[in-house]
């Protein structure tokens, strides 16, 4: 076996036993690992009648035939599960050094079901598992717990929850190596509803590798790009995502105050300049990663990993603070606790406007720095307000009367670009399979940074064959597993020729667009199953119908409506949304229900 | 005349934030600026022509067009190669 372990290893927690299985190399070959392996596992494993909480919802955790090998960025993982935040399936991957140990204990997936009767962890040695008591532990921090379990990078894992997903936050999210995050759609709720506290991997197999010469050679000319590259070189490692704060907000498509404006006077006390004139320490990076994206960042309450741009973003122009400390000590409380920063401070700024306007009794309002730190605490042990934020900013709004003041799509809290500001922006957010995403496929490059080249970020026509192409190709990335930003120095063509280098199956850079196509139709007939229709393909009202009045973006809402028709027809679905027989068969997911292909049956 | 303000690295290579810079064209204000700032030169030029992924924005648009005519008032944004999600 090359690339892939071809093993599957599956826990229940009811039972607490364990078996393993051969992965179907079919399966593997058409969704490669990664996302698609773990959307295509989910299809098979949790239908419509699976509540999200129930010990019938299943976490997958998946490698890609590349982890672990050495290639750039070959550190990251996938899990997969049917979201408690908005129903619908959901993804999140992680980078750090957790995937690229499991990946050496000799399994490309693994399936956590039913429920322990009390707390555990799981400790797994190569293919000895071993279940502990983790009532001990039940409560204790991210942080602490992490170094408590023996964390080592290189040599021993630890991923876990943290407070947030013991009390099954919707937001809660999974942690690993102390300060990465699988955040979004709130998987550490999952997790904790299993009552699983942590789950701990040393491994000492390699992935074979079937081509050494060929693979040593691209991994070469890889390395040799990503320093040619500027952004790869220079922008990733010497800044960080934070420095999009003051080009998002110079365009005005920085959404502010709960999307109220487009453009944040605060900008520039948030930046990216200004954490490298004062909090950052250093920059750091993943296993196997040469680009170094990561901050390190002090404070005097404070010292970790972050802020990224988005988080900085929820903390700071959403809620309308512009305290760059308070915000650090935010997103590291966040990690502590076990939290998503995206929702958790859209959702914060989504409280503060129903405080503002008198819908809710409280005193939370815009720019209260000094209530961050209390409302994700509160979040995370479900205390006073916290209790009603930590259900996401949907619930909240919806229970005070007002669902239209929570900026999500699909009941997930959307990240920091203004749709109003990024036509295509927009049409991404609607259409991703679960819900406001910005990492389904990123329009700003093409709408702002000029990456590969600029275009019209106002024009409507047209647009939705881009937001395809960039939703398919990231659904690709996502399934290898390697982090997108190699992306930015390697071309997709690379990707396959590595692929066949590790695993000796030829995919061309055309294979892999359509493994991501085919993970992106899966994903959808996912939703349609659970009862997803075109109406959540959608936007709040305010970035419909509200129009900035003053900045770059004064007068434009979204253009959703024509941008939708065009983009069902070029997906080749009904104008209802849904993927066609015709396309169900273009790219081999007629026979999805063929019951000799069901995982019980290779099992 | 046209104000000129600068991001990321570029503050630290000109030593400045922003400045007001003549020109009429963006094409005119880059070289202006890169005549009283030569340190910025290799970083946003290469032959003339403005180096790939270095952001322009006029009046908070992006642009690629340094034939774009500017009027007194305008506002220019310089940005290096930024990336990220």
């Amino acid at each position: 076996m090359n690339g892939w372990n071809g093993r599957i290893l599956e826990i229940d927690l009811t039972t607490q036993t364990h078996k393993s299985y051969p992965l179907d190399m079919e399966m593997a070959k058409q969704f490669i690992g990664g996302r698609g392996l773990g959307v295509r596992l989910l299809w098979d494993m949790v239908g419509p009648e699976v509540d999200p909480l129930s010990p019938e919802n299943v976490l997958i955790f998946t490698n890609g035939p590349l982890t672990a090998t050495g290639y750039q960025t070959s550190n990251r993982f996938s899990v997969s599960t049917k979201s408690p935040l908005t129903g619908t399936v959901l993804d999140a991957n992680s980078g750090g050094y957790w995937g690229m140990q499991f990946k050496k204990t000799g399994f490309d997936v693994l399936i956590v079901r039913g429920k322990a009767q009390k707390p555990i962890w799981i400790e797994i040695k190569n293919s000895e598992i071993t279940f502990h008591d983790a009532s001990e532990l039940w409560g204790m921090r991210v942080f602490e717990l992490t170094e408590k379990l023996g964390q080592d990078n290189n040599k021993r894992n630890v991923l876990c929850i943290g407070p947030a997903g013991e009390n099954l936050s919707r937001l809660a999210a999974i942690m690993n190596d102390r300060e990465r995050a699988m955040a979004r759609g709130g998987p550490g709720a999952v997790m904790g509803s299993k009552n699983l506290k942590a789950i701990v991997v040393e491994g000492t197999e390699r992935p074979e590798i079937m081509d050494q010469e060929r693979f040593k050679f691209l991994l070469y000319e890889t390395r040799k790009l990503l320093a040619a590259s500027p952004l790869t070189s220079q922008a990733l490692p010497e800044f960080g995502t934070i420095m999009l704060m003051n080009i998002m907000n110079n365009v005005g498509a920085l959404a502010t105050r709960n999307h109220q404006q487009t453009q944040f006077e605060g900008a520039e006390a948030i930046s990216g300049e200004t954490l490298s004139e004062t909090y950052l320490v250093k920059n750091a990076a993943c296993w196997a990663c040469p680009i170094g994206c990561t901050r390190i960042s002090k404070t005097e309450k404070v010292e970790g990993e972050g802020p990224e741009f988005e988080s900085a973003w929820a903390f700071g122009a959403q809620c309308g603070i512009d305290d760059l400390a308070a915000i650090i000590e935010a997103n590291s409380l966040c990690n502590d606790l076990g939290l998503d920063t995206i929702s958790a401070g859209s959702t914060i700024a989504c409280a503060m406007e129903l405080s503002e306007k008198g819908y809710l009794d409280s005193d939370l309002r815009f720019g209260q720095a000094d209530a961050l730190a209390r409302c994700v605490e509160d979040m995370a042990y479900r205390r006073d307000l916290g209790a009603e934020l930590t259900e996401g900013s949907l619930r909240l709004a919806t229970k005070y009367g007002h669902p239209e003041l929570s900026m999500t799509a699909k009941g997930m809290e959307m990240p920091a670009y203004d749709p109003r500001g990024l036509q295509g922006q927009g049409l991404l957010y609607a259409t991703s399979n679960r819900g406001g995403c910005h990492m389904r496929g990123n329009m700003i490059g093409l709408e702002v940074l000029g990456l590969p080249k600029l275009i019209d970020r106002f024009q409507v026509q047209g647009k939705s064959s881009f937001v395809i192409l960039n939703q398919n190709s990231n659904a690709a990335i996502d399934s290898l597993v390697v982090c997108k930003f190699t992306n930015m120095g390697v071309a997709d063509e690379y990707f396959a020729r590595i692929l066949g280098a590790v695993t000796g199956v030829q995919y061309d850079t055309g294979d892999l667009v359509k493994t991501g196509e085919r993970v992106w139709n899966l994903e959808r007939l996912y939703n349609n199953r659970e009862g997803f229709t075109s109406k959540d393909d959608s936007l709040p009202p305010r970035l419909l119908t509200e129009a900035p009045t003053d900045g770059p973006s004064k007068g434009w809402v979204s253009q959703l409506e024509p941008m939708l028709k065009e983009y069902y027809r070029s997906r080749g679905w009904d104008q209802n949304g849904v993927p066609t027989p015709k396309k169900l068969a273009e790219l081999g997911l007629e026979n999805l229900v063929d019951p000799s292909r069901t995982l019980e049956k290779i099992a | 005349m046209p104000n000129v303000k600068l991001f990321a690295s570029l503050r630290k290579i000109s030593g400045i934030k922003e400045a007001a810079i003549p020109g009429t064209s963006a094409g005119a204000v880059l070289a202006e600026l890169v005549r009283q700032y030569p340190a910025l030169a290799v970083h946003l030029l290469d032959d003339g022509k403005i180096r790939p992924h270095v952001i322009l924005t006029i009046n908070g648009h992006p642009t690629d067009n340094l034939d774009a005519a500017l009027a007194e008032q305008d506002q220019i944004a310089i940005f290096p190669p930024i990336a990220g999600g």
